[in-house]
């Protein structure tokens, strides 16, 4: 195992890393952009390096991160997800720098990242895929290609991921201004502006499969995901297992996902995203594209099989094999998980900046929260809205819902929006409980979700009567030094540091 | 704690509400009962007897957040009698939330709109934003451009009824 790893990203995934670090006796290295001085998972780590002014240019900035690699004599670079993840240069100048990376080979994510290529692997792979294609890009080829697939259809960026430069177009009139407004996208997000059509499905569900393969050629699945509850294909809340999965049809999807992990040759954890239409014995899955890294969801997958994945992550590019055989896995229980974001619903969820006057994660049985975020501390508009994750487990999908809304309903944050009353209405809503969101849900009719219930009269008033005879000032804690005071990781002292030396 | 007499209101509703030195709160128009007691920093405990609510509490001036239950109150509470503010309802500004760009101004000045058209879109961290009319109303002023760069908090828009 690595002596020393840095961690190339911020947020709750830093922290999350950090601990996996900490439980292997791995010291960690941070890195941080002039704003994020003073953040959480800067004070978590072992050790921290300077990356770059404020702004997301030092995360992404390669050679900056390389260097301080060097400098803090790491011997392996992780990226988290985002930032450098999926950017095959990472881990080739990270292996020139002699640095291991924590993760696929720069080949894999090559093939993976775009599109096309992707497709033809997971056809190869003998993998269902959606009807699509990508045409010459003038306006009479995109014009053609889209008459053959017919409408609906998706415009998807080929360098694409996360929604951006997606458009979905009903009528042929349509076309021309989702292609400009994607090409736009796409350009401005991945600096590459071709664009595939693809057929549009009935109502899909997304379902994907976390896949795990080691360097000596071994790779399983680690079951499913269901994330159908999406905004503007943004993932909102994700659970595993799927309602919507027959015994059989998870069988048969965890095999295909097994089967392009090892067709390819895949290492490091990995995600195989399909598109499921219909439902039950019925259903049939399309494979939508690879993720060839750590998701945020990870989580779900964690807490249904009780596993690690960042420990396996590190484990494996220790050059150990796969620590599980695929027969030693089993889904126990039900977990689903809700992002929480900065972001206010009511305007459109506009992501939202500023400081956390007040911040309390729940707790309780069954309840995990990984944040990245303080009481007292500051949300910056340079970064990615994600304060936390929240993940319900239970025995059962109805028990874990009741325990996340529970749980939300504990989940005080004040100074700035967040998407928590939202996620509550979600969760309680017949359609999620039913198990039957699909992922044009959130965008179609549950869109008047966005928009708060009028307040329950009770509610208020015990809310008045609290607002009334607040004296601020005592007891008050929202503040920088009085959030410091409440940070573990500062009230532990020179511990963390003391830990890795006696290693 | 305090306690005294408070006037707090919240978009149309106003409440009166007389609070002991003990806790014990009269809240009128309804002439309801309850408890209060401070159970941790900015949390209270209030309880009519039979339900109870953790209320966390955040703000220092008139203008205060409570969460409850998984639901944020923004209150305006005033010690006394005081009529309060005429509600902010009546005249809207529309901000930007973050630094962006104007990429659209899709109304004029005097134009009538309702609850949830499309009014400005922004571009900020490679995404559009759209400021969409909060309520019905008319158009009283545009104080932006497109192709501007806005600050968050800065006007773009004001809306009147």
């Amino acid at each position: 195992m690595f002596d020393r790893l840095l961690i190339a990203n911020r947020g709750e995934i830093a922290l999350r890393i950090i601990r996996a670090c900490r439980e292997l006796g791995v010291a960690s290295v941070a890195v941080y952009s002039a704003a994020d001085a003073g953040a959480p998972h800067v004070s978590a780590a072992d050790a921290a390096e300077p990356v770059g002014s404020a702004g997301p240019g030092g995360y992404l900035d390669v050679g900056a991160i390389v260097d301080a690699a060097k400098r803090s004599g790491a011997a392996a670079v992780h990226p988290g997800y985002g930032f450098l993840a999926e950017n095959p240069l990472f881990p080739a100048a990270c292996s020139d720098a002699g640095l291991t990376f924590i993760g696929p080979t720069a080949e894999a994510i090559e093939r993976m990242g775009s599109k096309v290529e992707a497709r033809r692997h997971a056809v190869a792979a003998g993998l269902p895929v959606v009807p699509g294609e990508t045409p010459e890009q003038d306006a009479a080829s995109m014009k053609e290609a889209a008459a053959r697939l017919g409408y609906p259809l998706l415009v998807k960026a080929t360098a694409g991921g996360g929604g951006k430069g997606m458009r979905v177009v009903r009528t042929p009139g349509a076309l021309p201004a989702a292609l400009n407004a994607a090409r736009h996208e796409a350009e401005a997000a991945f600096g590459d502006g071709t664009l595939y059509l693809e057929h549009l499905l009935d109502r899909p569900r997304h379902v994907e499969v976390q896949v795990l393969g080691d360097a000596h050629g071994g790779a399983i699945h680690l079951f499913e995901r269901d994330c159908s509850v999406q905004r503007r294909h943004q993932k909102v809340v994700e659970e595993s297992p799927s309602p919507a999965l027959s015994p059989a049809l998870r069988d048969r999807m965890g095999a295909a996902a097994a089967a392009l992990a090892r067709h390819i040759g895949y290492r490091s954890a990995g995600t195989v995203e399909f598109l499921l239409e219909g439902s039950g014995e019925e259903a049939r899955f399309y494979f939508l594209e690879m993720n060839t890294r750590l998701q945020v969801e990870h989580p779900v997958t964690e807490a249904v099989l009780g596993v690690d994945l960042v420990q396996a992550q590190l484990r494996i590019a220790a050059g150990e094999p796969l620590p599980w055989r695929q027969e030693d896995l089993r889904q126990r229980g039900h977990a689903i998980e809700c992002r929480i974001y900065a972001e206010d619903p009511e305007s459109s969820f506009l992501p939202q900046a500023g400081m956390l006057r007040v911040y309390r994660e729940p707790r309780a049985p069954g309840i995990r929260v990984d944040s990245g975020v303080v009481e007292g501390g500051e949300v910056s508009v340079h970064y990615d809205p994600l304060l936390a994750k929240l993940i319900a487990c239970a025995e059962t999908r109805e028990g874990a819902r009741r325990r996340a809304v529970a749980a939300l309903r504990q989940y005080a944050v004040l100074g700035i929006k967040t998407n928590i009353p939202f996620l509550v209405r979600v969760l309680e809503h017949e359609a999620f409980r039913e198990g039957t969101i699909d992922t044009g849900f959130l965008d179609g009719p549950g869109a008047a979700l966005a928009a708060p219930a009028p307040p329950d009269a009770a509610r208020l008033r015990a809310a008045a009567a609290a607002v009334a005879a607040h004296a601020p000032g005592r007891g008050t804690a929202a503040t920088a030094s009085a959030a410091t005071a409440y940070d573990p990781w500062t009230a532990l002292g020179n511990w963390g540091r003391t830990l890795t030396k006696a290693r | 704690m305090r306690s005294g007499i408070f006037t707090v209101s919240s978009g149309d509703e106003t409440l009166r509400l007389t609070i002991s030195a003990e806790g014990d709160v009269r809240v009128e128009p309804g002439q309801t009962s309850l408890r209060v007691a401070t159970a941790g920093p900015d949390t209270y405990r209030v309880t009519d007897g039979r339900c109870s609510w953790m209320v966390t509490v955040a703000g220092d001036g008139d203008e205060r957040q409570a969460f409850v239950d998984g639901e944020v109150f923004t209150l305006d509470a005033r010690a006394g009698e005081a009529t309060p503010r005429r509600s902010k309802a009546h005249a809207e500004l529309l901000a930007a939330p973050m630094p962006a760009k104007v990429t659209g101004i899709l109304v004029e000045p005097g134009d009538t709109v309702s609850r949830g058209d499309l009014l400005i879109t922004l571009e900020a961290m490679k995404m559009e934003l759209p400021l969409h009319a909060p309520r019905d109303g008319t158009v009283a002023s545009i104080s932006c451009q497109v192709g501007e760069l806005v600050q968050p908090g800065v006007r773009l828009l004001e809306l009147s009824s």
